[in-house]
């Protein structure tokens, strides 16, 4: 009994405390994840990570982009500065986290290519 | 197409090779049957020797450029350097996993040779433990995701590796990493064992500690290179991106560097063995989790292994795993603690490594619950990602509270504390009030900075004061006594390591600028000019070179473009390193008019993470060279010199 409360007792503490930093850090920092047509049919004011392919018509002017986001059915214009990833191109998908602008426009602050072939090429097919 | 054979045999032989010696080895630990335990072991040798001639003819076959095999065709070609081409062994999923496999088999072997000599039953279980282990590796390779599968008609070409891995770090980061995540199998194999042989002497745990060590510097020299990698191939600016693949690769080395610190424990004063072990074993457990996580691809990363049909392989082992070593624990782990030993009080050596152990674990806890997050929301519908804000928010006061420790704990007797404990507690204490008036002088006003800052100096005053000790009362401790001054010297590699984050974290400042050729930026007071660019042809890409010049430097960030993989662009950014600070260009993009777009970081003190991870891995690597071996197990002990391994 007594081994239990020595060891146990400042088990408990600090796994309280990660449990407490875990709850209000994610609480607080956690975004939703959805597809562009998840965001149109429950729109969010806040930040949220939005997945998509890049459609043609890219416009770039320096490190300013805007583009169209698409999944199969809806799609949501974007508007991103900064450096693009390198396989950044109409037909990729990409991950855009930012906020939902009332003119309609995704202002992304981070852009990320999501691509299943970071470490590998397209599968051979011939 | 020969090659492609001969190297699925070799596979196939494996896999029976690799079963034989797991069925016999258990029944040869059950039975306490030394004869039939070195024949397990025997064909484990041979099921890695097996492993070793897939090696061989895969990488045979990738420099003689065999496209007949898809592998070949899907990770090479023609232009490829040849140095990355042999690298392709590695460089994809079925590639990797053969390089996992060799390295479990050559190190599996190495331990059992070496546990051999220290006879009994728990050579045996880790023998059964291990063959089981690399047959799965081995059966999956062979049946699911087999590097030997065969095109019906041979290209001319290959399709090349990804252009972002055709780089020097990926000669160096992946086989390092890789063999890491292999290497913790060794470790749990024995602490498995050993609980299986309800035995616990002192040589199982040298032995044990030795391989668990082994896989913590692998492991270790993996995340620097990988943090090394990242921040000079990416472009982003950062070392560190909290991704999912990041994170599996911190968790074990985590529960790894919670048991070297343990281990002492159960070293000095008999405490905390079942602890230990479960760690040991947490720490593997976490290596196949990470595994499934990663090459499944059910949780969102950035670099995803191309999906494949190993991830539900995965799930089944890594349940096969945890019911395994939870079903060990709780049924062998009721050894009574050794009353005869008197509880250690509040403020001493043992408790600052049990706080030590549990901070880590609830650092690892943070990161584990931030990498399943997506797919926890994913099942309950809304599926939610955390980025880097919340590892910050919910790592960095764990991290804080460690730093502190690492000041306190190492000044603290095994017995109670005195005066003396207090007298030399001066030190770290004058360092930390010091460092925090410097920055508020310094108009530093950043909560987490005034508290990282003082916690580091403290520690660093720490370590340094001990050594001061030892110089002074008897200069010979520091090589009689070098596992603990080696840990010092670890110590101190963390707390440069930790300078280095804090500043680059805190401290990072960036612009982006077009500039036309002769004009000028200046970023946190260096001045950068752009003097022009030009295109430049090499074997297998074309390059855009912009110099820029910086002092009496010239910089050229570069963006390649690879034409044979359908105009695929590399971004290779510039870095000027002083150990002040780093100044890393990228080339954004280039315009019509001649100008050109950078994106100008200045991170203060990285160069001293990789100088302080160079000092951690030294420090331990010097304070356990030369360590006494592990004393063969007398007891029991039926069959030696006629048997050798």
């Amino acid at each position: 009994m007594r081994t239990l409360l020595r060891w146990g007792l400042p088990g408990l503490v600090v796994a309280g405390c990660v449990g407490y930093l875990i709850v209000t850090a994610s609480g607080a920092s956690a975004e939703y994840y959805v597809t562009v047509s998840e965001l149109q049919s429950h729109p969010t004011t806040g930040d949220v990570r939005v997945a998509g392919v890049v459609q043609d018509g890219v416009e770039r002017s320096g490190l300013h982009v805007t583009f169209t986001e698409k999944d199969g059915t809806a799609s949501m214009p974007v508007d991103y500065t900064g450096t693009l990833p390198d396989i950044f191109k109409p037909g990729i998908t990409v991950v855009v986290e930012g906020t939902m602008g009332a003119d309609g426009v995704f202002h992304a602050r981070t852009l990320l290519a999501k691509c299943p072939s970071r470490f590998s090429t397209q599968p051979y097919t011939s | 197409m020969i090659l492609g054979y001969f190297g699925a045999g070799a596979l196939l032989a494996g896999v029976v090779l690799g079963g034989f010696s797991a069925c016999l080895a258990f029944w040869a630990g059950w039975r306490d049957a030394p004869v039939l335990t070195q024949i397990a072991r025997r064909a484990f040798y041979a099921a890695a020797a097996m492993t070793l001639l897939a090696g061989v003819v895969l990488e045979v076959a990738l420099i003689t450029h065999d496209f007949s095999l898809v592998y070949v065709v899907e990770h090479t070609d023609l232009s490829t350097p040849m140095a990355l081409v042999a690298a392709g062994f590695y460089g994809g999923q079925e590639g990797s996993l053969l390089y996992w496999t060799l390295i479990l088999g050559l190190l599996g072997s190495a331990s059992l040779v070496t546990s051999a000599r220290l006879g009994g039953r728990v050579a045996a279980y880790a023998t059964g433990i291990l063959a089981s282990i690399l047959t799965f590796f081995l059966f999956v390779l062979a049946v699911v995701a087999s590097p030997f599968d065969l095109l019906t008609v041979t290209p001319p070409d290959g399709l090349g590796l990804n252009p972002v891995l055709r780089d020097g770090g990926m000669l160096i980061h992946p086989p390092v990493v890789l063999a890491g995540f292999a290497s913790f199998a060794v470790p749990f194999a024995f602490a498995c064992a050993s609980l299986l042989a309800r035995r616990a002497d002192a040589a199982w745990i040298t032995h044990t500690r030795r391989f668990a060590l082994l896989a913590w510097t692998l492991q270790s020299a993996g995340l620097l290179l990988g943090m090394w990698w990242a921040y000079h191939v990416l472009g982003w600016g950062g070392y560190w991106g909290w991704d999912p693949v990041e994170n599996v690769a911190l968790m074990p080395w985590l529960a790894t560097t919670a048991y070297l610190h343990s281990s002492q424990v159960q070293e000095r004063r008999g405490r905390l063995g079942t602890w230990n072990l479960g760690l040991v074993m947490v720490a593997f457990l976490l290596v196949v989790f990470g595994t499934f996580i990663v090459r499944s691809g059910i949780v969102p990363s950035v670099h995803t292994f191309a999906v494949s049909a190993i991830g539900p392989w995965f799930l089944g082992f890594l349940a096969a795993c945890i019911a395994f070593s939870a079903a060990l624990l709780a049924v062998r782990s009721g050894a009574k603690p050794d009353t005869s030993v008197r509880p250690a009080p509040l403020a001493s050596r043992e408790s600052a490594f049990v706080l030590q152990n549990l901070l880590l674990i609830g650092v690892a806890a943070v990161v584990f619950w931030g990498t399943v997050l997506p797919l926890v929301t994913g099942m309950l519908g809304g599926e939610r990602v955390v980025g880097a804000p919340y590892y910050e928010r919910a790592a960095g006061p764990l991290f804080a509270a460690l730093l502190a420790l690492l000041a306190v704990g190492p000044l603290l007797p095994w017995r109670h504390p005195n005066r003396s404990t207090v007298r030399a507690l001066r030190w770290p204490a004058a360092a930390a009030v010091l460092t925090f008036l410097a920055l508020l002088v310094a108009e530093v006003r950043s909560p987490a900075a005034l508290i990282a800052f003082p916690c580091a100096a403290a520690a660093a005053a720490t370590a340094l004061s001990e050594y001061g000790r030892a110089l002074v009362r008897k200069p010979q401790v520091l090589v009689r006594n070098r596992r603990r001054y080696g840990a010092y010297l670890a110590h101190l590699g963390l707390v440069v390591v930790v300078a280095g984050v804090a500043a680059s974290h805190f401290g990072q400042q960036e612009r982006d600028v077009t500039l036309q050729p002769g004009q000028s930026a200046t970023v946190a007071g260096y001045t950068l000019t752009y003097s022009g660019g030009w295109q430049r042809a090499l074997t297998d890409h074309v390059e855009y070179v912009a110099a820029v010049r910086f002092g009496d430097q010239t910089l050229e960030p570069s963006r390649a473009t690879y034409a044979t993989l359908g105009g695929q662009a590399l971004t290779h950014v510039a870095i000027s390193t002083t150990p002040v600070a780093d100044v890393y260009v990228v080339l954004a993009a280039t315009n019509d008019d001649g100008s050109a777009v950078f994106r100008i970081f200045v991170n203060p003190l990285v160069a001293w993470i990789w100088a302080g991870g160079v000092v951690i891995i030294l420090g331990v690597v010097l304070g356990n060279v030369g360590e006494a071996g592990p004393v063969p197990e007398l007891a029991r002990r039926r069959i030696t010199a006629t048997l050798p391994a």
